[in-house]
C-alpha cells in the first residue's frame, strides 16, 4: 500500500488513517478577520462521509467479537451515510446488509443505499412528539436482530463504543499532525457523538486547552443526518463533559452555509457542513479563533432534493 | 403498578415472559407501521392491521359487531381468554384495541405497560418471525357499549351546556392552530384549532421515557390539578383520528378511575371539517 502513489489493491485500503488522512482545507474568503478556519474533507474518503471510519472500525470489532462471518447480514439504523459505508464495505467482504432509514431521508441517499446493494426498510419517525423511546428506525433494527439473530448482526452506531475509538485511533491523530498541534477550536455536529466525543478524547489528551464546539440546528429541523441535543436520548456516546460549547445555529443557515462555502470557497459541503461553518463563523466574529478546525462530514451531491426545497431559487432558470 | 384504579389492566413484560405460551392468554401486537409485526414479534402473538382491521372498509366508523367477532374469531380468541395486547408508539394503537375489545364487552383485557419498545430494549426479552398457528374460535361480541364512545352529538352538547371535561391529546401545534395535523399525515380536516373549552394535555404526559405509565400520583397531578379535569363530571377525551386519544382515555378511566370517559373517535378530522361549529384558537 503506498499513499504515495495512491495505487491500492482493495478500496477499503484507503480508508482513512494517520498515513493517510482525509484533507484539511483553509477557508480563505469566508473566515472572519483575524481567525484561521480549516475543513476536514470528509467526503474525500472512499465511500464519501465522515461516517466511513465508524463503520469500518464497527465492522472489524464485529468480525472480532466473531459476530459478523461471511452468511451473516448487518442491520443498522441509519440516516444514510453509516448505511452507506457499512453497505460498501459489506459488499467487498462479503456480508448482507439491511439498512433501515427514517422516511425524512433524501431519495439520493435511500437510492444509494439500494444501489450499493443494502436492503431497504423506510420508517415513518416524528409522528408526534414522544418521549425517549420513540424512534423507529432503531426500533425496527433491533426488531430484526432479535427477531433473526442467526441472521443478522446489529452493530448499533449508537452504543457501540468502537465508533467513538474510530476517532480516538483516526480522526484525532490525523487532525493533531496536520495542525502540527496548534489547533485552538474543533467544531463538529451532533449526531451518534462518535465523531465529537473521539476527538475531544484525543484532542484534549493533547492540549487540555482545545475547545470543543458542538453546533447544533435549531429544533423542529430539517438537517438530515445531525441532531439537536433534545434528540440524542438515542445515543449513549455522548459526554457532555468533553464539550466547552454548544451553540445553536438556525436549521436554514445550513443550506444558505452551503451555498455560500460553495460559491465563494469551492467547497461542495453538504447542509451539515454549512451549519457547521456557521457555527464556526459565530465564533470567529466573537473571539480571534487561531486555528479552528471543522469537520465536514459528506459533500452536497446527496443532498440536492433537500437543497432545492429550502433554496428554490437554484431550480430558476434550469429548464429550456 | 400500584395505586392504579384498576389494577387488572396492565401487565409488565417481566409478567408476559413468564407466562409466554400459557393457555388462556392471547398476545395481539397492534402497531402504527403494520411492517413492524412481520419483522418479529412476540411468541405466540397474532398481529392486527389498525388499517384494514380495525376500523370499517367502507364507512368512517369502527368495525361492526360481525366484523370484530370474525376477527377474533379468526385470530383464535375465546370469549374467556385474557388478551394482552402491546404495540408500537407506546401503545398507541394498543390502547385504541383496548378500547374496541371494551367496547364490544371483553372481559379480560390488558395492555402490556411499556409496549414494544421496552420489550425490544430488554435484553432477555425475544422476537421471532414465526406466524403463530392458530385455532379458530366462534368469538361472540356484546353489542357496542356506547357509554365509552363519544360521537359529534355529545361533543358539541358538551360544548353548548359546558357540562363536561374536553381532553385534546395532540401535540400544542395542533392546539394551537398552528397546524392541522402533525408533518406528513394524510388524515387531515379543514380547519385548525380545538373544541371551545377543551385543555390541552399532550398523550406523551402520561408515560415515562422507558414508555411505562407515569405514578398515580404524577397522573393525578398532571390531569386533576394541571388540567383541571373534574373527576365528578363526564370527560371526553380526542385527537385527530382517535388513537392516541385511546391512550388517554385508558389513562383516565382504567389508572385514575373515572367512572364516565368516553372516546371521541372522530376526533379532530371529524370536528375540524364540520360546518358551523365553533372552534377555538
Amino acid at each position: 500500500m503506498d499513499h504515495a502513489s495512491r495505487v491500492y489493491e482493495s478500496i477499503l485500503e484507503m480508508l482513512p488513517s494517520e498515513q493517510n488522512p482525509s484533507p484539511l482545507v483553509r477557508l480563505n474568503r469566508l473566515t472572519p478577520e483575524g481567525s484561521e478556519l480549516w475543513a476536514k474533507l470528509e467526503w474525500m474518503n472512499p465511500f464519501g462521509s465522515v461516517k466511513d471510519r465508524a463503520a469500518s472500525a464497527l465492522i472489524e470489532a464485529m468480525e472480532r467479537d466473531g459476530r459478523l462471518a461471511p452468511g451473516r447480514s448487518i442491520v443498522e439504523p441509519t440516516s444514510g451515510n453509516t448505511g452507506l459505508s457499512l453497505a460498501a464495505i459489506a459488499a467487498v467482504k462479503g456480508y448482507g446488509m439491511r439498512a433501515v432509514v427514517p422516511n425524512k431521508v433524501p431519495l439520493e441517499k435511500k437510492a444509494l443505499l439500494k444501489l450499493a446493494g443494502a436492503e431497504l426498510d423506510v420508517i415513518n419517525d416524528n409522528l408526534c412528539p414522544s418521549p425517549g423511546m420513540g424512534d423507529g428506525a432503531i426500533g425496527m433494527a433491533r426488531t430484526h436482530a432479535k427477531a433473526q439473530p442467526d441472521r443478522y448482526v446489529m452493530p448499533n452506531q449508537y452504543e457501540n463504543r468502537a465508533n467513538v475509538e474510530a476517532h480516538i485511533r483516526t480522526t484525532g491523530p490525523e487532525i493533531w499532525r496536520q495542525t502540527q498541534g496548534k489547533i485552538t477550536h474543533l467544531f463538529t455536529s451532533l449526531g451518534t457523538c462518535g465523531t465529537v466525543t473521539g476527538c475531544a478524547t484525543f484532542l484534549k489528551q493533547q492540549n487540555p486547552r482545545v475547545k470543543i464546539i458542538a453546533v447544533q440546528p435549531s429544533e423542529g429541523h430539517d438537517v438530515p443526518g445531525i441532531r439537536n441535543k433534545n434528540e440524542l436520548h438515542v445515543t449513549k456516546l455522548y459526554d457532555e463533559s468533553l464539550i466547552d460549547e454548544v451553540i445553536e445555529i438556525d436549521f436554514e443557515r445550513a443550506y444558505t452555509g452551503a451555498l455560500e462555502l460553495a460559491r465563494h470557497e469551492g467547497l461542495l459541503a453538504g447542509p451539515s457542513s454549512g451549519l457547521i461553518f456557521e457555527g464556526a463563523r459565530v465564533v470567529a466574529s466573537r473571539e480571534p479563533v487561531g486555528m479552528g478546525v471543522m469537520i465536514f462530514c459528506d459533500n452536497i451531491f446527496k443532498y440536492m432534493s433537500s437543497m432545492l426545497k429550502h433554496l428554490p431559487a437554484l431550480k430558476e432558470g434550469t429548464e429550456a | 403498578m400500584s395505586g392504579y384504579a384498576d389494577t387488572n389492566v396492565l401487565v409488565s413484560t417481566d409478567w408476559v415472559k413468564a407466562n409466554l405460551g400459557r393457555p388462556g392468554i392471547r398476545l395481539v401486537e397492534v402497531d402504527v407501521d403494520t411492517k413492524a409485526f412481520d419483522a418479529g414479534h412476540i411468541k405466540g402473538a397474532v398481529g392486527f392491521n389498525w388499517q384494514t382491521q380495525l376500523q370499517d372498509q367502507v364507512r368512517r366508523d369502527i368495525p361492526t359487531k360481525a366484523e370484530f367477532e370474525r376477527l377474533l374469531s379468526q385470530a383464535g380468541v375465546s370469549n374467556a381468554d385474557t388478551v394482552i395486547l402491546y404495540g408500537d408508539n407506546n401503545n398507541w394503537f394498543a390502547a385504541y384495541a383496548f378500547w374496541l375489545f371494551k367496547l364490544y364487552g371483553h372481559k379480560d383485557v390488558r395492555l402490556m405497560n411499556g409496549g414494544r419498545a421496552k420489550w425490544l430494549a430488554e435484553d432477555d426479552k425475544e422476537l421471532t418471525v414465526e406466524p403463530t398457528r392458530v385455532t379458530p374460535t366462534t368469538y361472540s361480541a356484546s353489542e357496542p357499549d356506547l357509554s365509552l364512545r363519544a360521537l359529534v352529538a355529545d361533543v358539541l352538547a358538551a360544548v353548548k351546556t359546558r357540562s363536561a371535561n374536553l381532553v385534546d391529546v395532540r401535540s400544542p401545534d395542533e392546539f394551537s392552530g398552528k397546524v392541522i395535523a402533525p408533518p406528513g399525515m394524510t388524515e387531515t380536516a379543514q380547519r385548525a384549532g380545538h373544541i371551545p373549552g377543551a385543555r390541552s394535555v399532550p398523550w406523551a404526559s402520561a408515560v415515562q421515557k422507558d414508555g411505562t405509565f407515569k405514578s398515580i400520583d404524577e397522573l393525578r397531578e398532571i390531569y386533576l390539578k394541571g388540567a383541571a379535569v373534574d373527576p365528578a363530571r363526564p370527560t371526553i377525551a380526542y385527537c385527530r383520528i382517535g388513537e392516541r386519544s385511546s391512550h388517554t382515555w385508558f389513562v383516565l378511566r382504567y389508572l385514575l378511575g373515572l367512572k364516565d370517559v368516553k372516546n371521541y373517535d372522530g376526533s379532530w378530522t371529524e370536528y375540524g371539517s364540520m360546518v358551523g361549529v365553533p372552534i377555538e384558537r
